[in-house]
């Protein structure tokens, strides 16, 4: 009498022998090695990286590194106008491009119309976050340089830089705003709010870990751009620390791309000390960034 | 002799003249009784009309949701709208606050007025309007602040700033919503730290701050378990003496415990709308019937 | 809680309600016994108070039932009530009845047709049975209840024996067949009472400890519980 259908036991489809059992669980483990090997592939590069760098150039800092001006002597070359000229730009594309950014990222989420000319505009500015950085260089160039003439000055750097990464501000603006639920809105609305009130009380706050994120993003990009500011006319050889915004300066990766085209041994040591004080900036700032990003997030929560 | 013809009518008057009893114990007896127990006569018996709906049709586009609905509520009433899904209830509910002026395709007809006042005019600010008619939503969206916070947002949007204001306005309402007692010692807690059935009441209670008349509750308890659920009806029972309710819900029991009306919404009609003892004891319209019945939907 | 309040008011209208009746019965039974017109009228006059509260029992009980669907207890609570409510005014209703005959009946029955019939035996049984009810139902207590059943069966005794005893009483004071009819009438209308009563302490026994002793003979019945 055969009673498998009528009451079914545990039988052998269950152990793991079983052969498909065995090719999915084969498949598992397999992914888990491959993200794994992925992972510390990323890593390992970055570390040898890094510890190769700091190898070549930690024993070159000092504060007169720091302090001193470029000069045709390694050893006495140093990047004071650089890293200002990099903190100073930074500070300035910071505050030109993140209201704009911000505003226009609200703008389009919460008071622009579903209609046809919006949604061009949307996949344009999206597709603006991918042009490569030169063709801003040269568009910073006649606008900013020659139509309003401000030369080559941090002026027209901080707004070329601005430019380029103003559409991922916004979109990083857009998307944090749409991530947060309509039953807050609903809500603000509901107690007599008005738009305004709405967005600046509620929408705002909630977002600004997502907004935050996406700034912080964007200005690690600026940090790194050399090829529009050499279009726009920054230059290699600046004696001086910047006064004012119509100055003309000068960035780290460009002192260092300058020192790294040099013949002499020593120019290249300077070179590497250079992108190590290029790091500590970048790291410095995503952490501040980060550290107040997790600080608003924990009031909020 | 007199009351006779009370008992022709629903009244049921339990002291017709009383004749010698012949035991004056019981007679005591008898007589605590009844001054214990009164002949209750609702208290919305008398009320004055709040909220009237005439003529009433909405539309999405080109979608008729609602159709030529007219009622209307009187103060100090608990009123239910029961349906099945798409029958229009909550749109007609989000009519009384001007919630639905948010979609694109919104277009009505007809007038909604509360106390006497036409709220589409175009006199009419829809922010003060919210503030007269406060809303509680289905599942519980406290703010992401503190507590504190979120009571007083409704006064801070209003410019009031002076906090022995807000902190009066803080205990009043948390008190209004039953929740006082259990958060009073840590008010800057985060809201979002509160069970589901507490941060109800403290969106109950946000909205109760800002002083509303009438208050529209969209399925408040369909989100929460049992015991929150019912501590949510009972507070309804008590807010209906300062507030005028409407409360739209999916659970029929819910209705037939706690409303004084119910009105019954089918595909944007509505059906029949009658106090809540005879919608569920013999309602009217056998359409109504079968739905309460689960007959169907 | 709603439903709280709505038992509440519903557990004090049926004990006022069994207290009206308790005091109807108990006067019937006198009127008939001592020939007391004015007793009577009293007992007439209140008939129709107990019929109002009849209905307002009836309603309270489709109300809570509609309205906030209880179940377990609080569900047997509402069924008992709703039966115990139509049963007290059909005792109501007989006592109404006997204190109709006193109006017709000229005079009080000698105390021997009384004795010999065991009537005030009969009506202090009954009364007792309706008493121990009214107790059992105020303090939620079935112990009562079951005694009830037992001293059914004296009235059923009385009643049976009445049949052959008013045979011989009719030939012994033929002047008085009308009263003698009546006395018989009553008899069963006791007799009808005792049932009731029965019933009553069978809904009450479902109600409190969910239990049904419908139907069940004496020798079967469980353990009395206090």
């Amino acid at each position: 009498m055969n009673n498998t259908h009528i009451n079914p036991t545990i039988n052998d489809s269950f152990l793991k022998r079983n052969r498909i059992g065995k090719i999915n669980r084969v498949k598992d483990k397999l992914f888990q090695a491959v993200g794994i090997i992925a992972t510390f592939f990323g890593l390992v590069i970055l570390a040898y990286f890094v510890i190769d760098i700091f190898i070549d150039g930690i024993a070159r800092i000092n504060w007169s590194f720091l302090t001193s001006l470029p000069s045709r002597f390694a050893d006495k070359a140093g990047i004071l106008p650089a890293w200002t000229g990099t903190v100073w730009i930074l500070g300035m594309t910071a505050i030109i491009s993140i209201p704009l950014g911000v505003s226009a990222g609200i703008y389009f989420e919460e008071y622009a119309d579903r209609n046809r000319l919006n949604n061009l505009l949307e996949v344009n500015i999206a597709n603006l976050a991918g042009v490569p950085s030169i063709i801003y260089g040269l568009l910073g160039l006649e606008v900013f340089g020659r139509l309003f003439n401000l030369g080559g000055s941090l002026m027209a750097g901080a707004f070329t830089l601005a430019l380029l990464i103003l559409p991922i501000i916004i979109v990083a603006t857009r998307e944090a705003v749409k991530a947060v639920p309509n039953t807050l809105r609903e809500a603000s609305y509901g107690l007599g709010a008005t738009k305004w009130q709405t967005i600046s009380r509620q929408v705002l706050p909630a977002s600004s870990g997502g907004i935050l994120t996406g700034t912080i993003l964007a200005l690690s990009r600026a940090v790194g751009e050399t090829a529009p500011l050499i279009v726009i006319g920054a230059l290699a050889y600046v004696p001086f620390v910047p006064q004012s915004p119509m100055d003309e300066f000068t960035v780290l990766p460009m002192q260092i791309f300058n020192w790294t085209s040099r013949p002499q041994a020593d120019f290249l040591v300077n070179a590497a000390a250079a992108i190590i004080v290029l790091l500590v900036i970048t790291f410095l700032m995503n952490g501040i960034a980060i550290y107040f990003r997790n600080k608003w997030q924990k009031k909020l929560i | 002799m007199a009351k006779e013809t009370d008992m022709m009518t629903n009244e049921f008057v339990l002291n017709p003249p009383m004749v010698n009893l012949f035991n004056k114990q019981v007679m005591n007896n008898i007589n605590t009784i009844e001054k214990q127990n009164p002949i209750i006569i609702p208290m919305h018996e008398n009320s004055p009309i709040k909220l009237i709906s005439k003529d009433l049709n909405v539309y999405y586009g080109d979608n008729h949701v609602l159709k030529n609905v007219n009622l209307s509520i009187k103060s100090n009433t608990i009123t239910a709208f029961i349906g099945p899904s798409g029958c229009g209830k909550s749109t007609f509910l989000r009519m009384f606050n001007r919630m639905n002026d948010f979609i694109d395709i919104f277009r009505k007809e007809g007038q909604i007025t509360i106390d006497g006042i036409d709220i589409y005019d175009k006199n009419i600010g829809t922010e003060e309007l919210r503030k007269h008619v406060g809303m509680v939503f289905q599942k519980p969206n406290p703010f992401p602040k503190t507590i504190y916070e979120n009571v007083v947002y409704g006064l801070r949007i209003q410019g009031i700033k002076k906090k022995s204001i807000l902190d009066e306005a803080v205990e009043r309402s948390l008190k209004q919503s039953a929740l006082w007692d259990e958060v009073k010692n840590d008010l800057k807690k985060s809201a979002l730290a509160l069970s589901g059935g507490q941060q109800q009441r403290l969106c109950i209670a946000r909205t109760l701050a800002v002083e509303p008349t009438v208050l529209l509750m969209d399925e408040p308890t369909s989100a929460l378990d049992p015991i929150a659920s019912a501590k949510i009806e009972d507070l309804m029972a008590e807010l209906k003496k300062q507030y005028t309710i409407i409360v739209v819900t999916h659970n029929m029991q819910q209705a037939s415990r706690v409303s004084d009306y119910t009105a019954f919404f089918y595909m944007g009609d509505l059906v029949e709308y009658s106090d809540t003892k005879t919608m569920f004891t013999n309602p009217a319209n056998v359409r109504t019937q079968n739905y309460i019945t689960g007959r169907f939907g | 809680m709603q439903i709280e309040k709505e038992l509440k008011l519903l557990r004090m209208s049926l004990l006022e309600m069994t207290m009206l009746v308790s005091n109807q019965f108990e006067k019937a039974c006198l009127a008939f016994d001592t020939g007391n017109r004015d007793l009577a009228m009293e007992v007439i006059t209140n008939e129709r108070r107990i019929n109002a509260c009849e209905l307002k029992i009836d309603s309270d009980c489709e109300n809570i039932l509609a309205l906030h669907h209880p179940v377990a207890v609080d569900l047997r609570f509402v069924m008992a009530a709703y039966n115990i409510c139509s049963t007290l005014e059909r005792i109501a209703d007989n006592a109404d009845g006997i204190a109709k005959y006193v109006l017709e009946m000229t005079g009080p029955l000698s105390a021997d047709v009384i004795n010999q019939l065991r009537f005030k035996e009969m009506t202090e049984t009954a009364i007792g049975m309706l008493n121990d009810a009214l107790d059992a139902y105020e303090e939620e207590l079935p112990g009562k209840a079951y005694g009830i059943h037992n001293r059914d069966l004296i009235l059923n005794e009385i009643n049976i024996a009445s049949s052959t005893q008013m045979v011989e009483l009719i030939k012994k004071y033929p002047n008085d067949v009308k009263q003698l009819l009546f006395m018989f009438s009553t008899i069963k209308k006791i007799e009808r009472v005792g049932d009731l009563i029965k019933n009553i302490a069978e809904e009450l026994i479902f109600y409190i400890e969910a239990k049904v002793i419908k139907h069940m003979y004496t020798k079967t019945l469980p353990e009395q519980k206090n």
